[in-house]
């Protein structure tokens, strides 16, 4: 699905990545974790093909990128919590557009059958640019879940939304994954959420993968009790 | 990834186009463009025109030089502002990295965003045309179809300069965005909209015969006196074509990499 290796990335005088190695297989849901400023968000947008790497290699989906990056884009879905919707457009508008820039057949039904998943298809006529930003939150999850890809990039998905509203965009995204088996690389500092949706994190400072493995053996790993505890060891080494 | 590695789809391409009615159809403001300027450029230039006329002065200081001069004008202004503001918009909504992870394609966007402004350069020039039959009584078909391949080339200049700018923004921020018309009014001076070139300072005259402008608008200017099409004027204008084409392509495919490569996208998310 998703295989990177040795990514390099430096800003000026900040290595912002490190030689940072990353799969995730067919199915597979990986978190990518670190504190701000660890190099997730460089990372994930290598991964994307929005940032250019200045050394290592990315294949995603059979494609390797920059070259294959239209094609493989087709399969993969994104999302972030911290993009605005496009102004101007009602939501239904913004999800047709969408739906055909990711090659949808029926693009109005597909977005409403979005709507529906998520549980706001009232929002259908309202305007994108005036939506609260837990229903931005979703409705970006649409966007970026409607065309059931392969393999999804979420970034901070659930950072704005109320524990309700969390739970419900949790519970959309696991019936799309498991009806597609889709793959799932996601950011997040919500611990709990991460170790409820995911069997594999990946750890993130100062632009070097320091831990790989299942939760339960990271947090072992770094003789900690939980995720929580690892994440705040590591930034405080990282503040240091 | 280069500009042009990839086939068309039109079904992005549609999704463009349709992107953009939405924000024209609610954008208020974007009526000015093609409706409000256009009119008060009509305005403003036909009654000096109209002035000089009435004073008896030049004949190519009169009446149908302005208003055809500032047609001409705005073939190169919609040109520009409609291909320019079409990938603004992505910028000022933070919607570039939604379309830059998307399976959508540089070229399938640039295509996209032209033709949605070729609509609505028809219409600004629409405007102008009405505007200058209602309030001045002057046919602007008159002139007749030479001025079809003027036209023409007057809108892949418009389309050069929005290629420059859009690779100004990417590359210096949309503080670069006023360029979008300091450019254009840069070329409109040197080109001699409204004159011809040897009214322009010494110094500037070399440079302005460096642009297709230039050479589409002193054939304009010889249509008018009723003398037949200058194809010399066209092939020189074509000649420089050749040049400033592949010029701001190659700038705005090198600021592409530049905006990819530094990370610079992260200034819109």
């Amino acid at each position: 699905m998703l295989v990177a290796r040795g990514l390099r990335k430096r800003f000026r005088k900040t290595q912002a990545v490190d030689g940072v190695d990353i799969t995730v297989e067919v199915g597979e849901r990986v978190a990518l974790l670190g504190a701000n400023g660890a190099g997730k968000t460089t990372t994930l947008l290598m991964l994307l093909g929005a940032i250019t790497p200045d050394e290592g290699t990315i294949d995603l989906l059979g494609y390797r990128l920059p070259h294959g990056r239209s094609k493989a884009m087709r399969s993969v879905g994104f999302s972030a919590g911290y993009l605005p919707l496009p102004d101007r457009l009602r939501v239904i508008e913004v999800l047709r557009v969408f739906a055909d820039f990711y090659g949808v057949a029926d693009a109005e039904r597909t977005a409403r059958a979005g709507l529906e998943r998520f549980g706001i298809s009232h929002l259908a006529n309202d305007m994108a640019s005036e939506l609260s930003s837990g229903q931005r939150t979703l409705v970006a999850l649409v966007k970026g879940t409607m065309h059931s890809p392969q393999f999804l990039v979420l970034d901070e998905p659930t950072a704005s939304l109320d524990p309700d509203v969390a739970a419900r965009a949790r519970r959309g995204l696991e019936d799309l994954m498991s009806a597609d088996n889709t793959s799932l690389l996601v950011t997040s500092h919500n611990m709990t959420e991460v170790e409820r949706i995911c069997e594999r994190v990946i750890f993130i400072s100062r632009g070097t993968v320091v831990a790989d493995g299942r939760p339960a053996d990271v947090a072992t790993q770094f003789g900690r009790d939980s995720l929580e505890a690892v994440f705040l060891q590591l930034a405080s080494e990282e503040d240091r | 990834m280069r500009l042009l590695d990839a086939g068309i789809n039109k079904q992005h391409i549609r999704a463009v186009i349709r992107r953009h009615y939405y924000v024209q159809k609610r954008g208020w403001h974007r009526w000015f463009d093609v409706l409000v300027w256009p009119t008060v450029d009509t305005v403003i230039w036909g009654s000096i025109g109209q002035f000089v006329t009435q004073q008896g002065g030049p004949v190519r200081s009169g009446l149908p030089y302005m208003l055809t001069g500032i047609l001409m004008m705005h073939v190169l202004y919609q040109a520009n502002i409609s291909v320019s503001t079409g990938f603004m918009e992505e910028t000022w909504s933070r919607n570039l990295l939604n379309v830059m992870v998307s399976p959508v394609t540089e070229l399938d966007y640039m295509i996209g965003i032209v033709i949605f402004g070729l609509g609505k350069l028809a219409l600004g020039l629409s405007t102008v045309a009405i505007a200058a039959a209602a309030l001045y009584s002057f046919n602007i078909l008159s002139v007749g179809w030479a001025i079809v391949p003027i036209i023409g080339i007057l809108m892949l200049v418009g389309w050069c300069i929005a290629l420059f700018v859009m690779g100004f923004v990417l590359r210096f921020g949309n503080g670069a965005e006023i360029l979008a018309w300091g450019v254009l009014f840069v070329v409109v001076a040197l080109s001699g909209v409204f004159y011809p070139v040897t009214a322009l300072p010494a110094a500037m005259q070399p440079v302005s015969q460096l642009l297709p402008s230039t050479h589409a608008l002193i054939a304009a200017r010889t249509v008018l006196d009723g003398d037949p099409l200058p194809w010399s004027e066209l092939a020189k204008a074509g000649v420089a074509l050749a040049a400033l084409i592949p010029l701001s392509l190659a700038y705005l495919n090198r600021t592409l990499r530049t905006f990819r490569h530094r990370g610079y996208v992260t200034r819109y998310s």
